[in-house]
Formats: structure tokens, C-alpha cells, sequence
């Protein structure tokens, strides 16, 4: 019962914390000198002013600042905020551009997770040899690399020598399978709807969306347009995170538990199951907040890879006075930074059982 | 004798003197900590990462300081214009009696040159957003871990809000807000301006350009305080437990003298190893930032600007420039990540217990 009254406590808590993060980038947008309408609708030399009155009044632009930022709050939150640029509702280019930095970042989670754990067991159980070093070399080599030459390198090699990958366009599911995913609460009973629904948010993803259907060349697609990038960001993460799991599996070596179980005799194995186990929470932290940035701060991957994400979007809206589209990503940013600490602090519970929800 | 050591406790024994001078008892009283100090100088030195990257940060400082003055051609003539052969030459080509050893950009401008500014301004942003940032969350870090309560719950509160935000995306917002803003102030305050110009080896006609690295700092600065106020937070909130700090509180220091002469120093060996860090990163986020098109415009001479501008010629036509640039940018971070790895090791008093240790058995 303990850990469902701490989900909902640290929801509770963390809503000041998301209007607070709305508030300022709001804050930081109104400061602007510039006129945003008329940045929307094109520029200096509109000439309709009458249409620039109608979009001013539309998005209280004439109202003061508590008015507004309470229309954008409440409108975003009942989806009806319109994207001037795109002119569609915010939500709809949040729900079309975040299943794509999902894949992303679950790519490049995958690739990290690929590099870092075999590494760091490696450097630690051959410590002070060829391979600590290559891991120390890798860490050092991630934190000092310029991410965007690292991405050009990659370029070059695997898309413009072998042409192994492709820069344009995102694989996605057929339209009768996201039809068929999208109608299923529908078709089912009111228990199983839910569960559907489940299924419906999870399908937005096109690379699970299609496995659901059945359609692996979609997922063969999918992987062969976004390795490289998420390779790259495995590569700069991969080695930081091996590092710090050899330093704290060194650390949970030489204890006094892992002494007790040599003299009780256990296999080598089971020796390093245990240390392993107990090493995992500075890897878990660094693990999930690498997740989270991977989720939200790939702007530049996504920008060299031509990826249509939720960072370039994020940018454009900044770049544009896209003050909808701002307030929309920076919800979406708040709620991912919510959600990724919470799976944090349940997976601390997991992994030791001493540590309560309370 | 190891040069580096010799060169370390030299340092050390300047300042002993000038202290001395000043109160002749002070050596006597800091005794063991002038022992500390050499004996870390000891460990700096056997460590050989740390004296490469130590080597690697002073070279760049000083090419930092009289880059500008090796460059021969000024960063804003653009040979182009007089001779359009000049654009993008391989490196190691020549032209009328020119050698460009890097080769050339899309202006025909020596990259070597543009190299010995962007030093510059890479080093320069990345101590100013370390001067900006660093001490307003240490302030905020002590603070909230000292006085706890109400103080705590709001600062740490804040601390989420803008650790909520990735911080690159803060930093592209603030820093497509602030240039205008910027600008309005040097205009104003001329002599500002003109130090500034001095310091990042600009000309005077570029002062618009200067509001955008401004920006770009600022943005930084704004978006580097939280981490630091998470750390000395939670050193304080350990430290401050503790029962030299009660004795101090029952002697009636001052809050200010408890935080800042007794707290402080015993929390600042991790930060100063993050800093360390945190310069490495800092130039490369201020690069990625330029890249994305935010900061200072042609023909300021940014790094990442220039990568990115040639990220249009890529690969055939501008490798050179991405290589040269690029490695420029991670020789940088590479020496302040190797000093700071080994500033770990040597600011841990257990490696340096370690070390006598050894020594007395020998």
C-alpha cells in the first residue's frame, strides 16, 4: 500500500513544481520586445490589421499577463490551444512529434545500456588493465566530445561512405493498423477498455504500434533510420555511466558483506550477483537521468539527424515567438521530468529493500 | 626532482612568504596546512593524466591570452572579396605566396587565425559562466542546507523548476531573449562596452555581436547554479550535523562566519573538482548553442559557428574545417576533464593518507 500513497504524495508535490516551470518559461517568453502576432502572421510588413486584432483578442494578447498566462494554462490543459504556426492544436503536434523522440531515446537508452554494463563489469573485474583503460578513455572521450562533430564523424562513415543509413523521414505503421489500434477501446467491454487504452497511447509510438500489427519490416525500418543517431548517443553517455559503475562496483567489492560470502564459500558468481546488485544505485540515477535528457534535450541530434522530434520542435517554437508551442513543450518537459524521477525512486525500492516509501 | 613538483611548491612557498610578510606568525600557525599543500602538489604530480591535462589547460589559457596577438590578419577581411580562389582551400595550400597550414572557410579567412580568436572567446565565456553561476548556488546551496525550513522547501523547489528544463533548452530561451535587452545596456554604458570588446579581442563595429555572447553566458549562468546548490546543499546539510559547527554556534560566531569559514572549506573539495569539469562543458554547450544558430552571428569568430557553417560544405568541401575546429574544442574539454580526474584522486584526503602511508614504510 506504501508505494501507491508515495506515487500519488509526489504527484501532489510536484504540481507547483510544473506550474512553477509553466510560469517562468512564460515569464521568459513575455519579455520579449518583440511583437509575436505579428511575427506569426509574417513578419513587418502585414498590412491586415484587422486579422492582427483577431489573433490578438484570440490569444488575449490585449488582456494582462495573469489573464494570459491563465488561458494558455487552462486551454492547453483542455486541448484546445492552437499552434498559430501550424495551425493546429498544440497537443496534436506534441502527440505527432514526441512518439519519434521516444523511439530515439529509447534506441539510444538501449545502445547506452549496451555499452555501459558489460564495460563497467569488465573494468571492474580486470581493473587497472587495457580495458579500465579503454573505459576511462571512453568516459573522458564522451564528456569532452563536441556532440555535433562526433555526429558529422558518424555521418560521414556510415552514411556517406557505406551508405548503411538514411537521413530523411520516419517509418510508420500502416494507416488500417493505426486505425484498427486507435478503434480498439471501442470493440471491447468497459473493463478491457481501459487496458486498451493503454494499448492506444503506448501504439502512438510507430515502432510499437507497428510490432503490435505485426508489421516488422516498420520496426526493421525504424531501426535501420535511427541507429546511427541513437548509437552517437549511446556513445556519449555509454562511457560515463560504465565508469560509475565500475567505481561503485570496485566500492561494493571490497565490503564486508562480499568478504563474509567468500569465506562462506559461494560460488564466483553468485559473489558478483550480489555485489552487482547492491552497486546499482548511483548507476540507476545516472542511468535515469540520462533517460530523461535523451527524452527531452536531443536537440541537436535531432537537428544534424534531420529528425522531425520534440527538441526541434522545442527549438523552432523558441525561435519563432511560438508562445503556444512553447508553453506545450515546456508541460510535456515538466511531466517527463516528473515521471522519470518517480520510476527512479521506485526502482531504488526494487533494488534495496531496506529503502521505505514513506 | 619532478619539474612539476618543483614548480608547485614553488608556488607554494611564494605564497607562504607573501603571507608571511604580512603576519610574521602564519606559517607557524598553518604549518600542516602548508604540509597538505605540498604533499597534494606531490600527488598532483605523480599522477601523469592529470599533469597532461594540467599542461593541455595552461597552454590553452596562454593561447587564450596572446592567441589574439599571433593572429596576422584581422578575423573581419575577408580575402574573398578580393580574390574568390581564396575560398575553401585544403589545408596546407598555397596562394599567392600565402601557406594556410589549415586551410581556409567560406570566406577565404586562415582558420588557424580564426582558431587563435575563438580561443579566446571560448575560454573566456567559460570562466564568466563559472564566475556567474558557481557562487550564486553555493550561496543558495549553504544557505538552504543551513538554515533549513521554509528557506530550503523554496530554493529546492526552484532548483527543480529549472532542473525540470533541459538545460540546453533553457539556455536557447534565454538566450534568444536577452541579446535585445543586452544591446540597449553597452549602448549605454560605453566604457562597459569597450572593456568587453578588449576582452574578447573584438572590433568596435562588432558591439552588437557582444550582446550576443553575452546572451549566451547569461543563459549558461542561469542554467549551472541549480547543480551546484543540489551538491553544497546536501554537503552542508551533512557537515552542519556536526559537532565542531555546534561548538562554533555555542561560541556565538555569526551565521556568516560559520558558513563561510567553517562550512565552506570542508565542502569545497568536490565542488572544485566539478568546476574543473564544468569548464570543459561549458564551451562545448556555448558551441552547441552557436551551432543551433544562437549567439554571436558573422563574422565573430565563435567556434561552434564556424562548425556549423561549414556543416553546409560537409564533407567534401570544408572537412578540414570540422577536424581542425573540432578537435580544438576537444583538446579543450579533454585537459580540464583530465586535470579534474586526477583533482578527484588528489583533493581526497584517503589517497593522500594512502601516499604517506607508503612513503613511511619505505
Amino acid at each position: 500500500m506504501g508505494i501507491i500513497y508515495f506515487i500519488i504524495r509526489r504527484i501532489i508535490t510536484f504540481i507547483p513544481t510544473l506550474l512553477g516551470v509553466l510560469l517562468i518559461s512564460y515569464i521568459v517568453a513575455y519579455v520579449i520586445p518583440a511583437n509575436p502576432v505579428r511575427a506569426w502572421i509574417g513578419g513587418q510588413r502585414v498590412s491586415d490589421l484587422e486579422l492582427l486584432e483577431r489573433i490578438k483578442r484570440e490569444y488575449y494578447f490585449d488582456r494582462p499577463w495573469y489573464e494570459q498566462f491563465y488561458f494558455l494554462v487552462t486551454s492547453l490543459l483542455t486541448g484546445t490551444l492552437k499552434d498559430p504556426i501550424k495551425n493546429q492544436p498544440v497537443f496534436q503536434e506534441l502527440s505527432n512529434r514526441f512518439p519519434v523522440t521516444v523511439e530515439l531515446a529509447i534506441l539510444g537508452f538501449l545502445f547506452t545500456l549496451i555499452i555501459s554494463l558489460p564495460l563497467g563489469i569488465l573494468a571492474a573485474r580486470f581493473k587497472d588493465t587495457i580495458i579500465d583503460f579503454v573505459v576511462r578513455f571512453l568516459a573522458l572521450f564522451g564528456s569532452s566530445m563536441p556532440s555535433f562533430i562526433l555526429y558529422y564523424f558518424l555521418i560521414l562513415a556510415f552514411f556517406v561512405a557505406t551508405k548503411s543509413t538514411y537521413l530523411a523521414g520516419i517509418p510508420n505503421p500502416s494507416v488500417s493498423c493505426i486505425n484498427y489500434i486507435d478503434g480498439l477501446p471501442s470493440t471491447l467491454p468497459i473493463p478491457l477498455n481501459y487496458l486498451s487504452y493503454i494499448i492506444v497511447y503506448i501504439g502512438k509510438v510507430p515502432m510499437f504500434g507497428a510490432t503490435f500489427c505485426g508489421e516488422l519490416n516498420v520496426v526493421y525500418e525504424t531501426f535501420f533510420r535511427l541507429w546511427l543517431p541513437a548509437l552517437s548517443l549511446g556513445l556519449l553517455s555509454g562511457g560515463f555511466i560504465a565508469r560509475i559503475l565500475r567505481n561503485s562496483l570496485l566500492d561494493a567489492l571490497s565490503s564486508e558483506y562480499i568478504l563474509y560470502t567468500k569465506a562462506r564459500g559461494l560460488p564466483n558468481l553468485r559473489i558478483w550477483y550480489h555485489a552487482f546488485k547492491n552497486s546499482l544505485i548511483p548507476v540507476v540515477t545516472v542511468l535515469g537521468i540520462n533517460f530523461g535528457s535523451l527524452l527531452t534535450g536531443a536537440v541537436i541530434a535531432e537537428t544534424v539527424f534531420n529528425i522531425p522530434g520534440i527538441g526541434r520542435y522545442a527549438f523552432e517554437s523558441i525561435i519563432n515567438l511560438n508562445f503556444p508551442g512553447i508553453i506545450g513543450v515546456t508541460f510535456l518537459f515538466g511531466l517527463v521530468y516528473i515521471i522519470v524521477n518517480l520510476i527512479i525512486d521506485i526502482f531504488y525500492g526494487i533494488i534495496d529493500p531496506r529503502i521505505r516509501y514513506t | 626532482m619532478n619539474p612539476i613538483y618543483f614548480v608547485l611548491t614553488s608556488f607554494i612557498e611564494l605564497y607562504v612568504f607573501i603571507r608571511s610578510k604580512i603576519n610574521e606568525e602564519w606559517p607557524l600557525k598553518n604549518s600542516s596546512k602548508i604540509s597538505e599543500w605540498k604533499l597534494m602538489a606531490f600527488a598532483f604530480s605523480q599522477s601523469k593524466i592529470g599533469v597532461f591535462g594540467g599542461l593541455l589547460v595552461t597552454l590553452f589559457v596562454i593561447l587564450a591570452i596572446i592567441g589574439p596577438l599571433l593572429a596576422y590578419a584581422k578575423y573581419d577581411y575577408f580575402p574573398v572579396v578580393d580574390n574568390p580562389d581564396y575560398k575553401l582551400l585544403p589545408p596546407n595550400s598555397e596562394l599567392e605566396g600565402k601557406r594556410f597550414i589549415l586551410g581556409t572557410d567560406w570566406m577565404g579567412r586562415d582558420i588557424l587565425n580564426m582558431i587563435f580568436y575563438g580561443i579566446r572567446i571560448s575560454v573566456v565565456i567559460s570562466f564568466i559562466v563559472i564566475i556567474l553561476g558557481v557562487p550564486l548556488g553555493i550561496i543558495l546551496g549553504l544557505l538552504s542546507g543551513y538554515l533549513k525550513g521554509h528557506f530550503d522547501e523554496f530554493i529546492m523547489r526552484l532548483t527543480d523548476i529549472f532542473l525540470a528544463f533541459p538545460g540546453l533548452i533553457l539556455a536557447i530561451a534565454f538566450a534568444s531573449v536577452l541579446p535585445s535587452r543586452i544591446y540597449e545596456f553597452l549602448e549605454s554604458n560605453p566604457y562597459i562596452r569597450d572593456f568587453w570588446l578588449w576582452i574578447f579581442a573584438l572590433e568596435p563595429e562588432h558591439s552588437p555581436h557582444l550582446a550576443a555572447i553575452f546572451s549566451l553566458m547569461i543563459a549558461l549562468a542561469l542554467v549551472w547554479w541549480p547543480g551546484y546548490a543540489r551538491i553544497v546543499r546536501a554537503s552542508t546539510l551533512s557537515i552542519s550535523e556536526q559537532v565542531f559547527i555546534e561548538a562554533a554556534k555555542s561560541l556565538g560566531l555569526s551565521k556568516t562566519k560559520i558558513l563561510f569559514k567553517h562550512i565552506l572549506p570542508n565542502i569545497i573539495a568536490p565542488v572544485l573538482v566539478l568546476i574543473t569539469f564544468d569548464l570543459g562543458t561549458v564551451p562545448l554547450l556555448a558551441a552547441a548553442l552557436s551551432f543551433l544558430g544562437l549567439g554571436p552571428t558573422e563574422p565573430v569568430p565563435e567556434l561552434g559557428r564556424l562548425i556549423s557553417y561549414s556543416g553546409s560544405y560537409f564533407p567534401e568541401r570544408s572537412w578540414w574545417i570540422v577536424i581542425s575546429v573540432g578537435t580544438v574544442l576537444f583538446l579543450l574539454a579533454l585537459g580540464w576533464n583530465l586535470l579534474g580526474d586526477s583533482l578527484r584522486d588528489v583533493l581526497d584526503p584517503r589517497t593522500r593518507r594512502a601516499m604517506e602511508f607508503k612513503v613511511g614504510k619505505k
